[in-house]
């Protein structure tokens, strides 16, 4: 399938990488082969009659019919079949959304450290090349895949659907899905997850929810990272929280650094809280 | 960033239901929170259904509220 895949060139393909082992699976080939083959009524229409029992497409030409179908419908087909999975093995699954460079992968690995033993974490990685990141994740202690999604600007819902078959989180886990860092597309494609959460960083300056607004709508959860770093840039942290809540007023804040670890034990403790 | 995939699924969502017969216009209804950049979609629109069978079908926009993002309404052809 096609899909919404989004900025990709025809010689462009998705992959999935298990760092453990190294396999490497294609998720997607690329378009031209995709577009080889949907074409059913390639073949002459004039010798046989379409829509004879389809109320919606009969009459005279230059009518209009009405039609409802969402875009994205193919998309949230397997989100919502995402969703049922994890509801029914009791998994969590987070939406990781942020700028590139605002420390998301960082933020993982000292989650991933602090919650050894207490809660079972797998991570999918969304990048457009490179495993680094799942590697490093492998590094600190969980299991994670990477997808690759070449010229794509976000993860869709049938990505995540190949690698919870491969990571087969157990129930009581924190499925971990970082998605590519994009403040703009990720917003628009829901993966089945429980819920988003942004990440910003001291160092994007304090706008970035108002710059940003649909992502920010779209999350339940924000962290600002990198509170370490607050005062060499700056960084007004009251008017950085009122950005955030005068585009979503329900969000939930956390104010941390993952490198110094301040911040980490509130973090962790409502990640522990939450149920599938 | 995404415009090229998503007109890649409204033309395929036009051709599916227009089953063969021949369109003129597809019409999107957009909502203001579906982030979706029109001038963007109707560049991409001409670049995906080029040398396709729904080659030169023009694509419509209809406001919409929230974050509408569906194939609104399919216009045929006069057939001779």
């Amino acid at each position: 399938m096609c899909g919404v895949c989004g900025c990709a060139d025809p010689a462009n393909e998705v992959s999935m990488t298990d760092p453990e082992t190294g396999f490497k699976v294609l998720l997607r080939e690329d378009h031209a082969h995709d577009h080889g083959h949907d074409h059913d009524h390639a073949h002459p229409h004039d010798d046989h009659h379409h829509g004879h029992d389809e109320p919606n497409v009969h009459g005279p030409g230059g009518e209009v019919i009405s039609l409802e179908t969402a875009i994205l419908g193919k998309n949230n087909e397997i989100a919502t079949r995402n969703r049922g999975w994890f509801e029914g093995r009791g998994v969590i699954a987070l939406n990781i959304v942020s700028s590139p460079g605002s420390g998301k992968t960082t933020l993982l690995e000292e989650t991933i450290k602090r919650m050894k033993g207490a809660v079972d974490i797998a991570v999918i990685e969304g990048d457009q090349m490179t495993s680094n990141d799942a590697d490093r994740i492998r590094d600190a202690g969980a299991r994670a895949v990477q997808i690759n999604t070449g010229a794509g600007c976000h993860l869709e819902a049938d990505m995540i659907a190949s690698a919870v078959k491969s990571l087969d989180p157990q129930t009581g886990s924190i499925l971990m899905i970082e998605n590519v860092g994009n403040l703009v597309c990720p917003a628009m494609f829901d993966l089945g997850e429980k819920m988003k959460i942004a990440v910003i960083s001291t160092t994007e300056g304090e706008d970035k929810p108002i710059k940003y607004p649909h992502m920010f709508r779209a999350v339940e959860w924000v962290v600002i990272n990198k509170m370490d770093l607050a005062p060499h840039v700056d960084f007004d942290e009251e008017m950085c929280r009122r950005n955030i809540l005068e585009v979503n007023p329900g969000v939930k804040i956390f104010c941390l650094s993952a490198r110094t670890g301040d911040g980490m034990d509130a973090w962790c403790s409502n990640l522990a809280e939450l149920k599938a | 960033m995404h415009e090229l995939g998503l007109a890649r699924s409204i033309a395929g969502i036009a051709e599916e239901k227009a089953k063969g017969r021949r369109l003129k216009e597809v019409r999107v209804a957009i909502g203001p929170q579906a982030c979706v950049e029109r001038g963007a979609l109707a560049f991409c629109w001409d670049l995906v259904t080029e040398s396709t069978a729904i080659a030169g079908v023009s694509l419509g926009f209809i406001d919409a509220d929230k974050d509408t993002f569906t194939v609104r309404e399919l216009e045929f052809l006069e057939e001779a």
